[in-house]
């Protein structure tokens, strides 16, 4: 289909960890409403083939100032930010577990990487007086969960007051920053993940999945997100339809989080 | 191309004018039925969608909106609780009588409920539907000089809307609010004109003055209705399907607070 009557045709796009699970979901949804996308990853998956893709660590900064450089030289300009790498290799287990090295690659890998990239960036869409930047945080920065993602939660939480500020500064630039909070979403990092539970637990995926959703307090939908259902908040949020949106935390947790 | 809502019957609570026109219209662009109440047309207006005068601050209006709905178009697949306002005057507390209080909540909170009461059976009947709750950021970011009884009925209807996501969302059903900050519509404007009048001000002046009072707006502007008509014109597609019992707030980041 003719990408140039589309909703993003003309923009041009990054999603960092772009090349599985949310980040796939959300760099082939924005390519599918027109956008150019380029995605990081540290390295490139096997199929990827549909979006222009740059090996990059983001928690290394020379390797966000060459990043950076290649997408300038290439396009000229960045339209689109979508900070969605993140995630955390702590050990579960809560407080008594988790040393500096833990904290500190959970600052890195969730908060740090993202501040970088803006930094980099921002300054390139103030000058054209627009751009969308979106964080992908998750529901863990509203409700703690100590006995498995302690640091983890604490990182997104300050992802998401970093968020708020960044948009209250760049508003009058014209440039809209928003937060998107996923409940449990179904990826293939957490299909991994549920089997080695349900192994540890001595119970089926079925129930190893029902009991992470009770420690949850409970997912009023009853079944954890498809990463599409994440994009489409995403390409909603980064759409002219959303021109009125910024400084916001979307949850998009099917009912989970349970206050008001 | 096929549309996002073809099929779908919605209903859209004072849907004559302001936001609630713009979500009419936002709704029936992609393909849906929409029905709108109010208690009358506004003058020199041609019906745009089907149309039922009702005051839903009266309990038996509803049943008759609902019953009227069905043997026309069917059961109700949206429904978006947009009436609502406020007629109380100004002036912080001391101002507020009783009167003033119970037709801020009959007006903001218990027509939705009983509205939504109605039209519930139906949508658990086929696991699937969707109900809006406009709200508004006052909800969150109370004005007591100008709105306190209006802010009050919304944070209820907030409180009220995540319960009834509670109960329902396991039976397909998904809800939601969204609460919009200052909105350009034509009730602003004639408000806007009556206070520089007042004041002596010009109107750009008492713009400005009523955004400062909210803290300030971040994107140095009011939203215009058809940007509240977007957010609802996700929520209620499909695309939205994983959304439910949020409260999302759009109002070009008034809101202070996390």
């Amino acid at each position: 289909m003719d990408k140039s009557n589309k909703e993003l045709s003309g923009k041009i796009a990054l999603v960092t960890g772009g090349t599985k699970g949310i980040g796939k979901a959300i760099a082939d949804k924005l390519a599918s409403n027109g956008a150019t996308v380029v995605v990081t990853a540290r390295k490139p998956s096997e199929q990827e083939i549909e979006h222009h893709f740059i090996a990059a660590d983001l928690t290394d900064s020379s390797n966000i100032v060459e990043l950076t450089g290649k997408i300038i030289e290439k396009y000229g300009t960045l339209d689109i930010l979508i900070n969605n790498v993140g995630g955390t290799t702590s050990p579960a287990g809560g407080f008594q577990m988790l040393g500096d090295d833990d904290w500190n690659s959970d600052i890195e890998l969730n908060l740090l990487a993202s501040i970088r990239l803006d930094k980099a960036m921002v300054p390139k869409m103030i000058e054209k007086n627009s751009g969308v930047v979106i964080h992908i945080s998750s529901l863990n920065g509203k409700i703690p969960l100590y006995q498995s993602n302690f640091s983890y939660g604490v990182m997104k939480s300050a992802l998401n007051a970093y968020s708020k500020t960044l948009a209250n500064e760049v508003a009058k630039n014209g440039v809209r920053v928003n937060t998107v909070s996923p409940g449990m979403v179904k990826t293939t990092a957490m299909e991994t993940f549920l089997e080695n539970y349900a192994q540890t637990i001595g119970k089926t995926v079925a129930e190893g999945s029902q009991q992470l959703m009770d420690s949850l307090g409970g997912v009023p939908l009853n079944r954890l997100a498809e990463p599409e259902e994440i994009a489409n908040m995403v390409a909603f949020l980064v759409s002219d339809g959303a021109s009125y949106i910024t400084g916001a935390n979307m949850l998009v947790d099917g009912g989970t989080y349970p206050s008001v | 191309m096929e549309k996002e809502l073809k099929g779908k019957v919605a209903l859209v609570t004072g849907g004559t004018k302001g936001i609630g026109r713009a979500i009419a219209d936002r709704l029936s662009d992609a393909g849906a039925i929409v029905v709108v109440t109010a208690r009358s047309l506004p003058a020199k207006q041609q019906a745009k969608h089907p149309f039922i005068a009702a005051d839903l601050t009266i309990a038996n209006e509803t049943d008759k909106v609902v019953t009227e709905i069905n043997e026309k178009f069917g059961s109700i697949d949206i429904l978006v609780n947009n009436m609502g306002g406020s007629t109380s005057p100004s002036g912080g507390f001391a101002a507020l009588t009783d009167e003033h209080w119970e037709r801020d909540l009959q007006l903001n909170l218990q027509s939705a409920v009983r509205i939504d009461r109605a039209i519930l059976p139906q949508m658990v009947e086929k696991k699937s539907g969707v109900i809006i709750h406009i709200s508004s950021v006052t909800g969150s970011l109370p004005v007591y000089q100008s709105l306190g009884g209006y802010a009050v009925a919304k944070a209820a209807l907030n409180n009220y809307s995540k319960s009834l996501s509670k109960e329902f969302s396991p039976q397909g059903i998904r809800v939601a609010a969204v609460s919009p900050g200052m909105v350009k519509t034509d009730t602003m404007d004639t408000y806007l004109q009556s206070l520089a009048e007042t004041s002596g001000l010009s109107i750009e002046q008492v713009t400005q003055n009523l955004m400062d009072s909210l803290g300030g707006i971040p994107l140095g502007r009011m939203a215009l209705p058809e940007e509240i008509a977007e957010l609802v014109g996700f929520l209620v597609s499909p695309k939205a399907s994983y959304v439910t019992g949020v409260n999302y707030i759009i109002d070009g980041g008034s809101n202070p607070s996390l």
